[in-house]
Protein backbone atom coordinates (compact mmCIF):
# COMPACT_ATOMS: atom_id res chain seq x y z
CA UNK A 1 0.00 0.00 0.00
CA UNK A 2 1.37 3.21 -1.36
CA UNK A 3 2.71 6.26 1.41
CA UNK A 4 0.36 8.34 -0.07
CA UNK A 5 -3.05 8.53 -1.27
CA UNK A 6 -3.50 7.54 -4.79
CA UNK A 7 -6.52 9.23 -6.22
CA UNK A 8 -8.84 7.37 -8.44
CA UNK A 9 -11.55 8.44 -11.34
CA UNK A 10 -14.13 10.02 -9.00
CA UNK A 11 -11.82 11.71 -6.74
CA UNK A 12 -9.76 12.88 -9.14
CA UNK A 13 -8.95 17.00 -9.89
CA UNK A 14 -10.83 18.18 -12.96
CA UNK A 15 -7.98 18.75 -14.41
CA UNK A 16 -6.69 15.35 -13.76
CA UNK A 17 -9.88 13.49 -14.99
CA UNK A 18 -8.55 13.05 -18.69
CA UNK A 19 -5.84 10.72 -17.61
CA UNK A 20 -8.22 8.78 -15.55
CA UNK A 21 -10.83 8.31 -18.67
CA UNK A 22 -8.90 5.53 -20.06
CA UNK A 23 -8.90 3.62 -16.74
CA UNK A 24 -6.09 3.27 -14.25
CA UNK A 25 -3.69 5.66 -15.08
CA UNK A 26 -1.33 3.80 -12.77
CA UNK A 27 0.09 4.92 -9.57
CA UNK A 28 2.46 7.63 -10.46
CA UNK A 29 -0.44 10.15 -11.97
CA UNK A 30 -2.52 8.72 -9.49
CA UNK A 31 -0.26 9.75 -7.00
CA UNK A 32 0.24 12.94 -9.12
CA UNK A 33 -2.78 14.04 -8.78
CA UNK A 34 -3.02 15.29 -5.91
CA UNK A 35 -0.83 18.36 -7.00
CA UNK A 36 -3.11 18.72 -9.78
CA UNK A 37 -1.28 21.34 -11.48
CA UNK A 38 2.40 19.65 -11.47
CA UNK A 39 0.62 16.87 -13.24
CA UNK A 40 0.92 17.87 -16.60
CA UNK A 41 4.00 19.45 -17.03
CA UNK A 42 5.72 16.56 -14.83
CA UNK A 43 4.34 14.09 -17.57
CA UNK A 44 5.29 16.44 -20.38
CA UNK A 45 8.82 16.40 -19.46
CA UNK A 46 8.64 12.88 -18.16
CA UNK A 47 7.17 12.05 -22.17
CA UNK A 48 10.00 13.68 -23.33
CA UNK A 49 13.20 12.47 -21.26
CA UNK A 50 11.98 8.99 -21.39
CA UNK A 51 10.40 8.89 -24.73
CA UNK A 52 11.06 8.55 -28.19
CA UNK A 53 14.01 10.75 -28.94
CA UNK A 54 17.34 10.99 -31.36
CA UNK A 55 18.79 8.33 -28.91
CA UNK A 56 17.98 4.74 -29.53
CA UNK A 57 15.24 3.41 -28.00
CA UNK A 58 17.55 0.68 -26.63
CA UNK A 59 20.08 2.66 -25.13
CA UNK A 60 17.43 5.04 -23.15
CA UNK A 61 16.16 1.97 -21.77
CA UNK A 62 19.50 0.68 -20.64
CA UNK A 63 20.14 4.42 -19.09
CA UNK A 64 17.10 3.97 -17.51
CA UNK A 65 16.65 0.27 -15.80
CA UNK A 66 20.22 0.98 -14.85
CA UNK A 67 20.17 3.91 -13.14
CA UNK A 68 16.79 2.34 -11.29
CA UNK A 69 18.52 -0.90 -10.44
CA UNK A 70 21.60 1.67 -8.91
CA UNK A 71 18.97 3.59 -6.92
CA UNK A 72 17.45 0.62 -5.69
CA UNK A 73 13.72 1.20 -6.69
CA UNK A 74 11.63 -1.58 -6.71
CA UNK A 75 8.90 -0.28 -8.83
CA UNK A 76 10.84 1.01 -11.48
CA UNK A 77 13.05 -1.82 -11.90
CA UNK A 78 9.91 -4.27 -12.11
CA UNK A 79 8.53 -1.70 -13.98
CA UNK A 80 11.15 -1.02 -16.53
CA UNK A 81 12.47 -4.93 -16.80
CA UNK A 82 9.24 -5.59 -18.50
CA UNK A 83 9.76 -2.25 -21.16
CA UNK A 84 13.58 -3.57 -21.77
CA UNK A 85 12.00 -6.80 -22.85
CA UNK A 86 9.50 -5.11 -25.03
CA UNK A 87 11.84 -2.71 -26.72
CA UNK A 88 14.35 -6.27 -27.57
CA UNK A 89 16.77 -6.48 -24.79
CA UNK A 90 17.65 -9.82 -23.88
CA UNK A 91 17.51 -12.18 -20.51
CA UNK A 92 21.40 -12.41 -20.27
CA UNK A 93 21.63 -8.05 -20.80
CA UNK A 94 18.93 -7.45 -18.30
CA UNK A 95 20.64 -9.25 -15.89
CA UNK A 96 23.40 -7.78 -16.39
CA UNK A 97 21.94 -4.53 -15.85
CA UNK A 98 20.23 -5.78 -12.62
CA UNK A 99 23.99 -6.47 -11.71
CA UNK A 100 23.26 -10.73 -11.44
CA UNK A 101 25.53 -11.57 -13.90
CA UNK A 102 29.13 -9.19 -14.92
CA UNK A 103 28.54 -6.30 -17.57
CA UNK A 104 30.81 -7.77 -19.96
CA UNK A 105 28.62 -11.03 -20.10
CA UNK A 106 25.78 -9.05 -21.25
CA UNK A 107 27.50 -6.86 -23.51
CA UNK A 108 30.26 -7.20 -25.68
CA UNK A 109 30.35 -4.32 -27.33
CA UNK A 110 32.71 -1.89 -26.02
CA UNK A 111 30.40 1.40 -26.74
CA UNK A 112 28.11 -0.05 -24.65
CA UNK A 113 30.13 -0.72 -22.45
CA UNK A 114 32.14 2.56 -22.20
CA UNK A 115 28.09 3.88 -21.89
CA UNK A 116 27.35 1.70 -19.11
CA UNK A 117 30.23 2.99 -17.37
CA UNK A 118 29.37 6.65 -17.86
CA UNK A 119 26.00 5.67 -16.41
CA UNK A 120 27.26 4.19 -13.30
CA UNK A 121 29.10 7.10 -12.87
CA UNK A 122 26.15 9.72 -13.20
CA UNK A 123 23.75 7.54 -11.35
CA UNK A 124 25.26 5.37 -9.25
CA UNK A 125 27.74 7.94 -7.32
CA UNK A 126 28.38 11.52 -6.64
CA UNK A 127 30.89 14.32 -7.50
CA UNK A 128 33.25 15.26 -10.33
CA UNK A 129 32.87 12.55 -12.96
CA UNK A 130 36.10 10.50 -13.49
CA UNK A 131 37.82 11.43 -16.57
CA UNK A 132 38.75 7.99 -17.75
CA UNK A 133 35.15 7.68 -17.47
CA UNK A 134 34.45 10.66 -19.40
CA UNK A 135 37.08 9.43 -22.14
CA UNK A 136 36.42 6.33 -22.80
CA UNK A 137 32.18 7.03 -23.13
CA UNK A 138 33.44 10.64 -25.41
CA UNK A 139 35.65 8.08 -27.94
CA UNK A 140 31.93 6.17 -28.86
CA UNK A 141 29.24 8.86 -28.18
CA UNK A 142 28.79 12.14 -29.67
CA UNK A 143 27.18 15.32 -26.98
CA UNK A 144 23.64 15.41 -27.83
CA UNK A 145 23.25 11.36 -27.05
CA UNK A 146 24.86 11.98 -24.11
CA UNK A 147 23.05 14.75 -23.34
CA UNK A 148 19.84 13.30 -24.00
CA UNK A 149 20.42 10.42 -21.85
CA UNK A 150 21.82 12.85 -19.25
CA UNK A 151 18.56 14.03 -18.98
CA UNK A 152 16.86 10.58 -18.61
CA UNK A 153 18.86 9.45 -16.24
CA UNK A 154 17.62 12.44 -14.44
CA UNK A 155 14.42 11.93 -14.78
CA UNK A 156 14.66 8.05 -14.12
CA UNK A 157 16.00 9.28 -10.97
CA UNK A 158 13.22 12.21 -10.35
CA UNK A 159 10.79 8.58 -10.86
CA UNK A 160 13.20 6.38 -8.53
CA UNK A 161 12.79 8.82 -5.51
CA UNK A 162 8.90 9.51 -5.81
CA UNK A 163 7.86 5.44 -6.20
CA UNK A 164 10.86 4.65 -3.69
CA UNK A 165 9.85 7.17 -1.05
CA UNK A 166 6.21 6.58 -1.53
CA UNK A 167 6.33 2.97 -1.98
CA UNK A 168 4.27 2.85 -5.13
CA UNK A 169 2.22 -0.85 -5.63
CA UNK A 170 4.08 -2.84 -8.52
CA UNK A 171 1.89 -4.39 -10.83
CA UNK A 172 0.90 -7.76 -10.45
CA UNK A 173 0.29 -8.10 -14.19
CA UNK A 174 3.85 -7.34 -15.00
CA UNK A 175 5.02 -9.44 -11.89
CA UNK A 176 3.60 -12.68 -13.97
CA UNK A 177 5.03 -11.66 -16.81
CA UNK A 178 8.58 -10.73 -15.17
CA UNK A 179 8.60 -14.54 -13.79
CA UNK A 180 7.47 -16.23 -16.70
CA UNK A 181 10.32 -15.04 -18.63
CA UNK A 182 12.42 -16.14 -15.63
CA UNK A 183 13.06 -12.33 -14.50
CA UNK A 184 12.03 -11.57 -10.78
CA UNK B 1 -20.27 45.89 -10.07
CA UNK B 2 -19.79 47.24 -13.39
CA UNK B 3 -19.07 45.28 -16.17
CA UNK B 4 -16.82 47.47 -17.44
CA UNK B 5 -12.87 47.20 -17.01
CA UNK B 6 -10.98 49.26 -15.04
CA UNK B 7 -7.72 50.67 -17.20
CA UNK B 8 -5.44 49.53 -14.32
CA UNK B 9 -7.12 46.06 -14.36
CA UNK B 10 -7.18 44.70 -17.50
CA UNK B 11 -6.30 41.07 -18.21
CA UNK B 12 -7.58 37.74 -19.40
CA UNK B 13 -9.04 37.61 -15.74
CA UNK B 14 -10.70 41.25 -15.69
CA UNK B 15 -12.01 40.37 -19.04
CA UNK B 16 -13.14 37.02 -18.11
CA UNK B 17 -15.04 38.29 -15.27
CA UNK B 18 -16.57 41.34 -17.34
CA UNK B 19 -17.51 39.12 -19.71
CA UNK B 20 -19.35 36.74 -17.39
CA UNK B 21 -17.14 33.79 -17.95
CA UNK B 22 -16.19 33.81 -14.13
CA UNK B 23 -18.17 35.08 -11.48
CA UNK B 24 -16.35 37.84 -9.65
CA UNK B 25 -16.06 36.63 -6.10
CA UNK B 26 -13.23 34.96 -4.96
CA UNK B 27 -13.72 33.37 -1.77
CA UNK B 28 -11.54 32.21 1.47
CA UNK B 29 -12.22 29.79 3.85
CA UNK B 30 -10.60 30.93 6.85
CA UNK B 31 -10.80 28.18 8.86
CA UNK B 32 -12.41 24.87 8.95
CA UNK B 33 -13.28 24.60 12.76
CA UNK B 34 -17.22 26.20 13.87
CA UNK B 35 -18.57 26.10 17.55
CA UNK B 36 -21.80 24.59 15.54
CA UNK B 37 -21.70 21.32 13.69
CA UNK B 38 -24.86 21.85 11.17
CA UNK B 39 -26.42 18.76 9.97
CA UNK B 40 -26.31 19.81 5.70
CA UNK B 41 -22.52 21.24 6.53
CA UNK B 42 -20.78 20.78 3.26
CA UNK B 43 -17.42 20.28 5.22
CA UNK B 44 -18.79 18.52 8.39
CA UNK B 45 -17.47 21.52 10.46
CA UNK B 46 -17.26 20.77 14.04
CA UNK B 47 -15.65 21.93 17.49
CA UNK B 48 -13.23 18.55 16.75
CA UNK B 49 -12.42 19.67 12.78
CA UNK B 50 -8.80 20.57 12.41
CA UNK B 51 -8.40 24.11 12.32
CA UNK B 52 -6.89 24.25 8.24
CA UNK B 53 -6.80 27.95 8.81
CA UNK B 54 -5.58 30.93 6.51
CA UNK B 55 -3.13 33.19 7.88
CA UNK B 56 -4.19 36.89 8.00
CA UNK B 57 -1.26 37.51 6.22
CA UNK B 58 -2.60 35.18 3.12
CA UNK B 59 -6.01 36.59 3.24
CA UNK B 60 -4.95 39.92 3.19
CA UNK B 61 -2.81 38.99 -0.22
CA UNK B 62 -5.67 37.49 -1.67
CA UNK B 63 -7.68 40.48 -1.61
CA UNK B 64 -4.95 42.51 -2.74
CA UNK B 65 -4.14 40.22 -5.39
CA UNK B 66 -8.17 39.47 -6.26
CA UNK B 67 -8.50 43.21 -7.23
CA UNK B 68 -5.70 43.07 -9.47
CA UNK B 69 -6.29 40.40 -11.51
CA UNK B 70 -10.45 42.26 -12.00
CA UNK B 71 -12.25 39.93 -9.58
CA UNK B 72 -15.09 42.25 -8.61
CA UNK B 73 -15.91 41.07 -4.89
CA UNK B 74 -14.76 38.49 -1.90
CA UNK B 75 -16.58 36.28 0.22
CA UNK B 76 -15.00 34.83 3.70
CA UNK B 77 -16.33 31.75 4.80
CA UNK B 78 -15.55 28.67 7.05
CA UNK B 79 -16.07 26.81 10.05
CA UNK B 80 -16.69 29.89 11.32
CA UNK B 81 -14.83 32.91 10.77
CA UNK B 82 -15.68 34.84 14.35
CA UNK B 83 -13.78 32.16 15.91
CA UNK B 84 -10.74 33.59 15.04
CA UNK B 85 -9.69 37.25 16.95
CA UNK B 86 -8.02 38.75 14.01
CA UNK B 87 -10.67 38.29 11.59
CA UNK B 88 -12.86 41.19 12.00
CA UNK B 89 -9.60 43.75 11.87
CA UNK B 90 -7.97 41.43 8.57
CA UNK B 91 -12.40 41.53 6.93
CA UNK B 92 -12.08 45.18 7.22
CA UNK B 93 -8.23 45.61 5.58
CA UNK B 94 -9.29 42.98 2.50
CA UNK B 95 -12.29 45.62 1.95
CA UNK B 96 -9.65 47.92 1.34
CA UNK B 97 -9.26 46.25 -1.97
CA UNK B 98 -12.56 44.64 -2.65
CA UNK B 99 -16.40 44.70 -1.12
CA UNK B 100 -16.49 41.57 1.50
CA UNK B 101 -19.69 39.03 2.40
CA UNK B 102 -18.30 37.55 5.47
CA UNK B 103 -20.77 33.81 6.73
CA UNK B 104 -20.55 34.23 10.50
CA UNK B 105 -23.68 31.97 12.45
CA UNK B 106 -23.84 34.77 14.19
CA UNK B 107 -24.04 33.20 17.30
CA UNK B 108 -20.45 34.42 18.84
CA UNK B 109 -22.05 38.24 18.90
CA UNK B 110 -23.57 37.87 22.40
CA UNK B 111 -23.48 40.54 25.24
CA UNK B 112 -20.22 42.63 25.25
CA UNK B 113 -19.17 40.43 22.39
CA UNK B 114 -21.17 42.34 19.55
CA UNK B 115 -18.46 44.81 19.88
CA UNK B 116 -15.99 42.42 17.50
CA UNK B 117 -18.38 43.47 15.11
CA UNK B 118 -17.45 47.23 15.08
CA UNK B 119 -14.77 47.31 12.64
CA UNK B 120 -17.04 45.55 9.75
CA UNK B 121 -19.33 48.56 10.32
CA UNK B 122 -18.77 49.92 6.80
CA UNK B 123 -19.86 50.17 3.22
CA UNK B 124 -18.19 47.49 1.69
CA UNK B 125 -18.65 44.59 4.15
CA UNK B 126 -21.95 43.32 4.90
CA UNK B 127 -22.18 40.09 7.34
CA UNK B 128 -24.33 36.99 6.15
CA UNK B 129 -25.85 35.01 9.06
CA UNK B 130 -27.56 31.68 8.43
CA UNK B 131 -31.49 31.16 9.70
CA UNK B 132 -33.35 28.20 8.28
CA UNK B 133 -36.55 28.77 10.23
CA UNK B 134 -39.31 30.86 11.50
CA UNK B 135 -39.72 28.18 14.08
CA UNK B 136 -37.46 28.12 16.95
CA UNK B 137 -37.39 23.81 17.17
CA UNK B 138 -36.88 23.56 13.13
CA UNK B 139 -33.91 26.19 13.12
CA UNK B 140 -32.25 24.30 15.54
CA UNK B 141 -32.74 20.87 14.79
CA UNK B 142 -30.22 21.57 12.37
CA UNK B 143 -28.28 23.93 13.45
CA UNK B 144 -27.62 23.31 16.92
CA UNK B 145 -29.34 24.52 20.51
CA UNK B 146 -30.21 28.23 21.08
CA UNK B 147 -29.32 29.21 17.37
CA UNK B 148 -32.31 30.86 16.58
CA UNK B 149 -32.41 32.79 19.58
CA UNK B 150 -28.81 33.85 19.55
CA UNK B 151 -29.26 34.90 15.61
CA UNK B 152 -32.85 36.79 16.40
CA UNK B 153 -30.85 38.50 18.88
CA UNK B 154 -27.79 39.08 16.96
CA UNK B 155 -29.51 41.05 14.04
CA UNK B 156 -30.65 43.77 15.31
CA UNK B 157 -27.60 44.68 17.46
CA UNK B 158 -24.91 44.14 14.66
CA UNK B 159 -27.45 47.05 12.21
CA UNK B 160 -27.87 49.34 15.57
CA UNK B 161 -23.92 49.11 14.92
CA UNK B 162 -24.07 49.77 11.56
CA UNK B 163 -22.76 46.64 9.91
CA UNK B 164 -25.06 45.81 7.01
CA UNK B 165 -26.87 42.10 7.41
CA UNK B 166 -27.94 39.76 4.81
CA UNK B 167 -29.52 36.55 6.01
CA UNK B 168 -28.91 33.17 4.66
CA UNK B 169 -31.66 30.25 4.24
CA UNK B 170 -30.88 26.75 3.42
CA UNK B 171 -33.31 24.95 2.19
CA UNK B 172 -34.08 20.92 1.49
CA UNK B 173 -37.68 22.60 0.32
CA UNK B 174 -38.66 24.05 -3.13
CA UNK B 175 -37.08 27.74 -3.12
CA UNK B 176 -40.30 29.27 -3.51
CA UNK B 177 -42.10 27.39 -0.91
CA UNK B 178 -44.52 29.51 0.89
CA UNK B 179 -43.93 27.59 3.70
CA UNK B 180 -41.23 29.88 4.45
CA UNK B 181 -43.12 33.50 3.78
CA UNK B 182 -43.31 33.21 7.77
CA UNK B 183 -39.56 33.21 7.53
CA UNK B 184 -39.21 36.18 5.57
CA UNK B 185 -41.50 38.21 7.11
CA UNK B 186 -39.29 37.16 10.54
CA UNK B 187 -36.71 38.33 8.27
CA UNK B 188 -38.04 41.37 7.36
CA UNK B 189 -39.21 42.44 11.15
CA UNK B 190 -35.43 41.88 12.04
CA UNK B 191 -34.49 44.61 10.14
CA UNK B 192 -33.00 43.17 6.67
CA UNK B 193 -34.19 43.84 3.38
CA UNK B 194 -35.84 41.49 1.33
CA UNK B 195 -32.92 41.74 -1.24
CA UNK B 196 -30.47 40.64 0.91
CA UNK B 197 -32.57 37.22 2.00
CA UNK B 198 -31.00 35.01 0.29
CA UNK B 199 -32.44 31.24 0.16
CA UNK B 200 -30.63 28.92 -1.67
CA UNK B 201 -30.66 24.66 -1.72
CA UNK B 202 -28.51 22.44 -0.13
CA UNK B 203 -25.85 21.30 -1.81
CA UNK B 204 -25.41 17.60 -1.85
CA UNK B 205 -21.86 17.36 -1.04
CA UNK B 206 -19.91 16.33 1.94
CA UNK B 207 -21.70 16.01 5.14
CA UNK B 208 -24.96 16.25 3.09
CA UNK B 209 -24.21 13.86 1.04
CA UNK B 210 -23.50 11.39 3.59
CA UNK B 211 -27.43 11.91 4.84
CA UNK B 212 -28.39 11.87 0.93
CA UNK B 213 -29.54 15.86 1.67
CA UNK B 214 -30.29 18.13 -1.03
CA UNK B 215 -29.79 18.74 -4.74
CA UNK B 216 -27.20 16.65 -6.54
CA UNK B 217 -24.77 19.23 -8.48
CA UNK B 218 -21.65 18.46 -11.12
CA UNK B 219 -19.03 20.58 -11.48
CA UNK B 220 -20.64 22.64 -14.27
CA UNK B 221 -23.89 23.48 -12.14
CA UNK B 222 -21.43 24.96 -9.65
CA UNK B 223 -20.40 28.66 -9.99
CA UNK B 224 -16.72 28.53 -10.93
CA UNK B 225 -16.22 31.52 -8.02
CA UNK B 226 -12.40 30.91 -7.38
CA UNK B 227 -12.38 29.32 -3.56
CA UNK B 228 -8.99 29.43 -1.62
CA UNK B 229 -8.83 27.41 1.61
CA UNK B 230 -5.66 26.17 3.35
CA UNK B 231 -5.42 23.19 1.61
CA UNK B 232 -5.42 24.79 -2.33
CA UNK B 233 -7.99 26.52 -4.42
CA UNK B 234 -11.20 24.98 -5.60
CA UNK B 235 -14.11 24.93 -7.95
CA UNK B 236 -16.41 27.04 -6.23
CA UNK B 237 -17.78 27.66 -2.91
CA UNK B 238 -18.84 23.72 -2.62
CA UNK B 239 -15.64 22.86 -3.76
CA UNK B 240 -13.42 21.90 -0.73
CA UNK B 241 -16.08 19.81 0.94
CA UNK B 242 -15.19 17.07 3.71
CA UNK B 243 -16.78 13.87 4.24
CA UNK B 244 -15.74 10.84 6.47
CA UNK B 245 -13.23 13.16 7.35
CA UNK B 246 -11.52 13.35 4.15
CA UNK B 247 -10.98 16.68 1.92
CA UNK B 248 -13.15 16.12 -1.34
CA UNK B 249 -10.52 16.61 -4.53
CA UNK B 250 -12.31 16.45 -7.32
CA UNK B 251 -13.51 19.94 -7.70
CA UNK B 252 -9.34 20.83 -6.76
CA UNK B 253 -7.74 23.34 -9.50
CA UNK B 254 -4.25 24.09 -8.04
CA UNK B 255 -2.53 22.86 -4.62
CA UNK B 256 -0.83 27.16 -5.33
CA UNK B 257 -2.28 29.42 -4.04
CA UNK B 258 -0.54 32.59 -4.58
CA UNK B 259 0.28 34.10 -6.80
CA UNK B 260 -3.64 34.46 -7.01
CA UNK B 261 -2.99 34.56 -11.15
CA UNK B 262 -2.06 30.52 -10.64
CA UNK B 263 -5.16 29.35 -9.72
CA UNK B 264 -7.00 32.07 -11.15
CA UNK B 265 -5.61 31.16 -14.51
CA UNK B 266 -6.57 27.12 -14.18
CA UNK B 267 -9.94 27.74 -13.27
CA UNK B 268 -10.43 30.06 -16.31
CA UNK B 269 -9.12 27.16 -18.26
CA UNK B 270 -11.24 24.70 -17.03
CA UNK B 271 -14.43 27.17 -17.01
CA UNK B 272 -13.78 27.87 -20.84
CA UNK B 273 -13.35 23.91 -21.60
CA UNK B 274 -16.92 22.82 -19.66
CA UNK B 275 -20.12 22.94 -20.96
CA UNK B 276 -22.83 25.74 -19.34
CA UNK B 277 -24.43 24.08 -16.21
CA UNK B 278 -27.37 24.15 -14.30
CA UNK B 279 -26.27 26.36 -11.12
CA UNK B 280 -28.96 29.12 -12.13
CA UNK B 281 -31.92 26.70 -12.39
CA UNK B 282 -30.97 24.86 -9.37
CA UNK B 283 -30.22 28.19 -7.23
CA UNK B 284 -27.08 27.44 -5.90
CA UNK B 285 -25.13 30.49 -4.77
Amino acid sequence: MARVELLDAASAPLTAQRYFAGGDPGPIVAALATVPELLAPTLEFLGAALGDGAVATRHKELAILRTSVLQGCRYCVHAHTAVALDVGLGVEEIRALHGEVPVESGFPDVGERALLGWIDAMAGATGPLPDDVWEAVRQHWPDHVLIELSVTIGATLLLNRFATGFDLPISPAVTVRLESAGLT
Amino acid sequence: MSATIAPDRAGPIAEAVAAGELPGRVWLYSNYHCNLACSYCLTESSPRSERRQLTSETMLAVAEQAGALGFTGLGVTGGEPMLLAWLPDTVAAMAEHLPVVLLTNGTLLGGARIERARPLARDDVAVQISLDSHLPEVNDMARGPDNFAKVVEAVPRLLALGVRVRIATTTAGQLDDPRLDPLRELVSSLGVAPDDHLIRPIVRRGRADERGLGVTAAPRDIPSELTITADGAFWGSFGPTVRAGRLDTDLLITRTVLPLAVPANVLLAVARGLPPGNDTNLGIR
